[in-house]
Parts: C-alpha cells; structure tokens; sequence
C-alpha cells in the first residue's frame, strides 16, 4: 500500500496542476458563443477569430519586443553587476547587493505604482517603453542573482591565466568569462522572458495605446464571455509549450552533458 | 530566423509609430465599446488615419489622467453622459462648434441638453444609451417575481443572485427601491440606500464585472443579476434565450454616454469628424451592436440600418415604455461621490 | 580608490543607476505620495498622517489588510504543503532518467498566460463545471456547491501556481542533498521520519523558507486572481489599490496602501531573514 502512495500522491498533483490547462484547452474548441458544458466541439472557429483580430496580434508583437528587449537589458546590466562585484573588492559591495536584489522583495503592483506616479507627475507620460522599464527593473535582481551565484573560482582561475597571457580585460570577459558563464546567462535570459512576457499589472498601469498581450486579454475579460479568451489561451500556451521543449531538448540539455 | 527578424522589426515600426506625433492620429480616451474594428476601421479607411484608443474605468480615473496629460494628447473623450458637467468644470472638454452635430433626429429623451449643455455652451452630444435593471434566467425565476423590485432580492433568491459591480447603478437601483429618484439622492440618503444593499450583499453570490456576471448566468452559478440589461444578456440571448432582461414596475436606471472634443486637441477637425461619424445612422448602428456591448443608439435614424433581428435584441418597439419608466443615472458632486464609493466599498467588504 | 575599484564601479554603476532611478526614485516619490492628499482633484501636499488615520477609520481599508493576510498565509502554508511532497516524490521516488521530464510537466502550466489561467479555473470551478460534476458523480454531493467567486476560488487559484513554483525550489534544494546524509542517519537507527524531521528537513528549510517567502511576496500583491476569482465578496489590499487608481485616481491613498503592504513584506522578511537565500536563488 505505502510503495503505491507515492504514485498516488503524483497522480493527484498532475491532475490538480492539469485541471484548468485541459478545460481552457477543451473549451478552446467549442462549437458556439460561451465556453461552458456541454461541449459542441470541435471546431476551429475561435482560433480564425484570434488570427484575424488585428489588436491582439499587435500585442502580440508588442509583448515579444518587450519581453526580448527587457531581457536584453536585465541580463547585460546584471551580468556587467555580477562580474563587478565578484571580480573587485569594492567598499559596501553587500550594500551594493542588497539594493540590486531590493526589487525581488517588492510586489509588482508597487513597482508599477511607483513608476506611474514619477512618470505622470514629471510630465513624461507612459508608452510601451515604460513598461519594457519597468520589467528591467523586475528581472534586473534575478538576472544578477542567478549570474552572481554561478561565478566561481573556477571561472576567476581561467581568466587569470588569460589575463596573464595579456588579454585585456574586455577581451577576458568576451572570451572567457561569457562563454564560462554562458548556461547562467541563457537561465537568466529565458526566465526573464517568460516573467516578461507573462507581466500584468506593471504593463497595465504603464501602457497607453500599444498594450502587451496580457494587457489585452485583460480587456478582452472585461468585455465579455468568450470561447476567444479560451483559444488565445490555449495558442499562447501551446506556443510557450514548444518553445520551452525546444530548448530543454537544445540549449539546456546540451548544459547539462 | 528571417521570419523572427521581420516579427522584430514590425514591432519596432509599431513601435515607433505609436509614439511619435503623427497627423493622421486622432487619441480617444474611450470605453471599450468603442475598440471594436467594426465601428473604428470604415473611419480610418475614409480619413486616412489611425485612431488610437485607450479604454478607462471611472469618470475621475479618466479626469485625473485628463488633467495630468501634455496639451495636445489627447482629442476625443467618451464620458458618462451625467459626468459632463464635472469634465467641463475640470476644464477638459472643448465646446462642440455650433451646428457641427445634430441632434434633430436623436431620441427626444436622450439628447439630455441639460447635461451636455454647461451655461449655454454644448460641449457633449449622446451617443448611446441602455439600461441597468435585472436580467434574469426565466427557466430558473419565477418572471412575475422579476417585475417588482421587492421580489427581486427577497428571500426566495437567496443565494441566486449577482450584483453587477459598478456602485452608481445598483445605488440607484437601490434608491428607486426605496422611492428616492435618483436625481434627488443627497447624503442624507446614504442611510436608506446602506440598508438596500446590505440585504442585496446577504442575499448575493458574488458581486461580479460583466465577464463573471455572464459565467455566474451562463452555468447557473446564480440566475438574476441586479444591474445588468441588454448590454450583459444580448450576447449570451443567442445560444440560452431563457437568459433575458426586464424593467420592474419601480423602474431602473438608465446609462448614457456622451461624446465630446478634448481641451487643447492637436486635431479638433478630424476630433469633431470623429463625432460626427459617432453620431451618423451608420456610425450609430455600429456602436450599437459593437462588440464589447450592445445598447441602443441615440439617434433613431440608426433604425434605419439595423436589421430587424438587432432591433429585436436591443427591443426597439419597447423603448418608449423604458424611458418612461426609466430614470437617469444618479449624478452625485465630488464629495458625495466619494461618500457613495465607500459605502459601496464597504458593502463589498461585508 | 584604487584603479581596481574604479573599474569596479564602472561594472556595477549601470545597473545601480538603474535600480535607483526606476526603482528607489519612485518609491521615495511613493512614500511622499501617502503624506499628500487629494481635495477634489487636486492634489495637496499637505504632509499629513490622514491616509493612514483612514487605513484605521475605514473598515473596507483594514478589513482589507486583513483579508490580504488571511489569504496570503493560507496559500503559503497549502502550498508549502502539498508542493513539498511532490517535489520529494520527483526527486526520490521518479527514475533519474524521467525526473527531468516529470519536474518539467509539473510546471509546464507555468506557461498559459497568467490572466487566462485565473479565467480557466473559474470555469472548472463554476455550478455545472468539471469539479462539481465530478463530485455529483461519485456521489460525494447531491446538489451542485458554489465554488466559484468565493475565498476557496482564490485561495485554489493561487495554490495551483505557487504548487508549480515551490515544487521547483524545493526540487531544486532536494536534489543538492547528498544521499549520504539520508544513509548516515538509517546507518544510526533513525527511521523514516525521524530521517525526515532531524536530517532533511533542517537541510532543507531554506530552500522551503526562500520558496515561501516569493509566495508570500507574490501573493499578497496580486490583484488579478482574487479579481477574476473572488467575486468580490470580499476585497484584497491590491484589489483596494486598483479601486483607487481606477475609479477615483487617488493616487495619495493608493501609495498609502502600497507603504503599508510593502511593511507587512519587509517584516515577513525580517521574520525569514535568518533562512532566507535570495541572492542564491
């Protein structure tokens, strides 16, 4: 009994963790205007209806920008972070680290608030590029803490040697640390993809007319019941789904040998 | 890869584009009506223009953001037709040009002169208009129980019910229920009405936005929801016509939305072309069976392009019944409408 | 300074400068903000404490603190609970060749958008939806119940994510444990519990502590799951906020309620701060 507990336990997880993915997905088929029981299926109609809704692909485009030109951003300020306080002795470099990891601590919502109220009050207004700011200053810690923590010794004895045959130090870094450093910095990069790309509320408060994706699904929720919400869903899943396979069968995979 | 570098570079040119000045733009701080294609893409084909929206929640909201924009951001403003008078005070609205919008065949009900019109000046015209009362599910409720407000939330629907989650309605619902008109609802007020929604709340599920109001109705979660009406059955009338709406004999409220020319506009021409556009029979059709809601047009030329089926849906013949039974949405001042907020609020919060 | 340290500085001034520009600037500015008021529309920098009277004062404002914490602590605890034996199941019970794979598809569902997750579960969760139906089938009800738009519903919500999160950094923390600590302590005669409780357990806290502390972070400053779920009977401090932003743009009162939500994170911190690895995440 004990040896299939276990099995059970798991069984039980997946389902609980299947739940909502299976009846979006499910309903994403419906055959009629509401997504609920009895299913009328299958039927693509939902999915021409997303394809063709000019708004939602544009956030759809605007949210890749975001999501890569944030990542971008976060990732080369942190590793340049990381390689500066794990390379040089600098004075109150703990303070320095407190402060560059401060925003982890901090909900979304306040970080949005925050920025709001500068960006309205100075006059400046808000567009798609204060939401890429605010998701750098939302990845900014955790790109920095997954690259810090990976710079080791090991990497610290390779650029010395490089150093002594004469590289300098960009040279070093291009050469040698980041290629060292190379599978931290691909984690860092795609798990501030996917907060990026995933991002409501820092988006909601500072967008204008050019929205990201969830921002418009948001607006899509309000406006009423709908297979759409359903099929937009499943689409976005289903694509993140491949992406995610592609690189643990790519990249990560090769990480790990 | 060329295809990823095309999507980047699109989105770069959308980007750009969005935020620099062009001259065929026109800014529209609107309600979500007002973003379906159907009613925005035949303006843009025929001026050559991109409109750019941006949709809002509550009248301060929508004023706040007003007031702290650039001159020149914005040219077009939607607005609860009872708040017109708070958006010319906060100095955002610019006069309508005299004869630019006509109103001659408009609803006499609906063209609210007295709400568009601050000391003799038009800043606003109607542009759509409906009704916050009780929709119900007719195979679950008893239909005669729905046509007294006493009935509504009585006991028997104990648990069955949603509130929709806008307070300036359901206070006013609950102000007719007490025989207050919602014109007149003062602070003083506030007490009867507090007792009004405190036994809705008992007696409510849940107190729902449109989405969750038409889940709750859709499967059955609840079977009346206090403050909906067409704009929340119409979609759902095709596939459960048993989902349907009516006015109690105490009456409802009404909403309207008015449309005006934003203060210090880059474009006012093309703003007030906007308008007229709005305004038109066939601008007027297409907002009233926009996506997002339906709710009938303000000007009754529009019965000339809706089909027989929509004006069935938005129930054309009964209008002047409703608007007789009807009374506008209650209009409180800034103090009042704080007050009326939190009382909301803590009924929420029960 | 030494040449050293200016190379340094030039390192890490870019990211600090950001992180002090978007980040401490506007909360600074934020803090400010709660000493202001709002008369009218117009904003008055008046350096007064009456946002905060009001958080006293009103009983929707502290009633929302409460309802915030109240949820928050019951998702973390849940989670904590049913994500910890799941991610030992995965790392000792699953072949190493399928642990991969199994980690992975316990939180694939990471990756439908956030949003339409919340949606999705108040269609499982709704009077003739697949939870009820389920229950009436086997017997276990007679009537459909109501799940949806009630505590449960967000509580549900925000348990299905942070289940996915925890089970990733407790893994993650499992997986560094050497097997000989579990073998040195049967070698001693301890039994499978006591193994658990005295060894893995210790071993493991700050890995489970780290986890909850996100959890506790990124709960109670959401808005959209106790929006879409909750069915307003009962309001979240974020949920508090938006109403604020929303419908009356009184940002003063708004940035009061982000201070006080940001203190209840600060003193769950200070209270963690001894297991707490944020900078080994």
């Amino acid at each position: 009994m004990m040896r299939f507990l276990p099995w059970a336990y798991l069984i039980a997880a997946f389902v609980f963790i299947y739940l909502p993915v299976g009846v979006l997905v499910l309903f994403s088929f419906q055959e009629g205007s509401l997504p609920v029981p009895p299913f009328n299926g299958p039927s693509l109609q939902w999915y021409q209806t997303i394809l063709g809704d000019e708004d939602l692909m544009a956030a759809l485009r605007n949210s890749i920008l975001v999501a890569f030109g944030s990542s971008a951003v976060a990732v080369a300020l942190g590793f340049l972070a990381a390689y500066g306080l794990a390379r040089h002795v600098l004075p109150g470099s703990a303070l320095i680290r407190g402060l560059l990891i401060a925003p982890l601590t901090v909900s979304y919502l306040i970080v949005g608030l925050g920025l709001l109220i500068v960006l309205t009050r100075s006059g400046f207004g808000v567009s798609l590029w204060t939401a890429a700011i605010g998701h750098v200053v939302i990845n900014l810690p955790l790109a920095f803490a997954i690259i810090y923590a990976s710079m080791g010794a090991q990497q610290q004895n390779a650029e010395r040697a490089a150093r002594d045959l004469g590289a300098s130090e960009p040279k070093v870094i291009v050469l040698v640390t980041i290629p060292m450093l190379l599978p931290s910095i691909a984690a860092a990069f795609f798990l501030s993809v996917t907060l990026s790309w995933d991002e409501f509320i820092i988006s909601f408060l500072l967008t204008r007319f050019d929205v990201t994706l969830p921002v418009e699904i948001w607006s899509l929720l309000r406006s009423g019941l709908s297979p759409q919400l359903n099929a937009i869903g499943s689409f976005v899943f289903l694509i993140s789904v491949a992406v995610v396979l592609l690189l643990e069968l790519t990249i990560f995979r090769k990480g790990r040998q | 890869m060329q295809i990823g570098r095309k999507i980047l570079g699109a989105s770069a040119l959308a980007l750009m584009a969005g935020t620099a000045w062009a001259e065929g733009e026109l800014n529209a701080l609107v309600w979500c009506d007002h973003t379906d294609p159907e009613l925005i893409a035949p303006f843009e084909a025929k001026h050559n223009v991109k409109v750019n929206l941006r949709e809002y929640e509550g009248t301060g909201a929508a004023l706040a953001l007003l007031e702290q924009s650039r001159p020149g951001d914005w040219d077009v403003l939607v607005v609860d037709g009872i708040d017109v008078f708070r958006a010319v005070e906060a100095g955002v609205l610019a006069p309508l040009p005299e004869g630019a919008v006509s109103t001659a065949d408009y609803f006499p009900e609906v063209v609210m002169a007295e709400n568009n019109t601050v000391d003799g000046v038009t800043y606003a015209v109607t542009e759509k208009f409906g009704y916050n009362t009780i929709s119900y599910n007719s195979a679950k409720v008893d239909p005669a129980d729905m046509e007294s407000l006493s009935t509504v939330w009585s006991e028997k629907y104990d648990g069955r019910i949603s509130i929709y989650d806008y307070y300036l309605p359901v206070m006013g619902l609950a102000a007719i229920a007490e025989g207050i008109a919602t014109d007149a609802i003062g602070a003083g007020d506030l007490a009867k009405i507090d007792g009004v929604l405190s036994t809705m709340r008992s007696r409510a599920a849940s107190v729902a936005g449109v989405v969750a109001a038409q889940t709750a109705l859709a499967t059955g979660e609840v079977d009346i929801v206090v403050g909906g009406g067409e704009w929340l059955t119409a979609v759902l009338a095709s596939e459960q016509p048993e989902l349907t709406w009516t006015i109690p004999k105490e009456g409802a409220v009404r909403w309207a939305q008015s449309i005006g020319v934003v203060e210090g506009a880059s474009n006012p021409d093309l703003a007030v072309e906007f308008i007229k556009y709005i305004t038109s029979p066939e601008g007027q059709a297409r907002l009233a069976t926009s996506s997002c809601f339906w709710g009938m047009p303000a000007n009754a030329k529009a019965g000339d392009v809706l089909t027989d089926v929509q004006k069935d849906i938005l129930r054309w013949d009964q209008q002047p019944d409703y608007l007789a039974l009807t009374q506008l949405y209650p209009a409180p001042d800034a103090d009042l409408d704080i007050e009326m907020q939190d009382l909301w609020l803590e009924t929420l919060q029960q | 300074m030494s040449k050293d340290q200016v190379r340094g500085w030039g390192f890490v001034t870019p990211a600090l400068l950001w992180t002090i520009a978007f980040f401490i600037v506007p909360f600074v500015v934020m803090g400010a903000m709660s000493l202001a008021s709002l008369e009218g529309r117009t904003l008055v920098w008046d350096l007064s404490l009456a946002n905060y009277a009001k958080l006293l004062e009103k009983k929707y404002l502290w009633r929302a603190i409460l309802v915030s914490l109240e949820i928050t602590l019951t998702v973390t605890v849940i989670s904590v609970v049913l994500a910890y034996p799941l991610a030992w199941i995965i790392a000792f019970r699953v072949s190493p060749r399928w642990q991969r794979l199994a980690l992975l598809l316990a939180i694939l569902p990471f990756w439908t958008s956030y949003v339409v997750r919340s949606y999705a579960w108040l269609l499982v969760l709704a009077r003739e939806g697949v939870v009820n139906e389920t229950l009436m089938w086997i017997g276990a009800i007679a009537e459909p119940i109501t799940l949806a738009n009630t505590r449960f519903a967000t509580v549900t919500g925000f348990v299905h994510f942070f289940v996915m999160l925890l089970t990733l950094t407790i893994y993650a923390n499992l997986i560094q444990l050497s097997p000989n600590y579990r073998r040195a302590a049967m070698d001693l005669g301890a039994n499978a519990f006591q193994t658990f409780r005295h060894v893995i357990l210790p071993l493991t806290l700050p890995g489970i502590v780290t986890g909850a502390f996100l959890t506790f972070v990124l709960c109670i400053g959401d808005y959209v799951t106790p929006q879409i779920l909750g069915g307003n009977t009962e309001l979240t401090v974020p949920q508090v906020i938006m109403v604020q932003l929303g419908r009356r743009a009184d940002f003063p009162l708004a940035s009061a309620l982000a201070i006080v939500l940001m203190s209840i994170v600060a003193l769950a911190y200070l209270l963690s701060a001894r297991w707490l690895r944020l900078d080994r995440l």
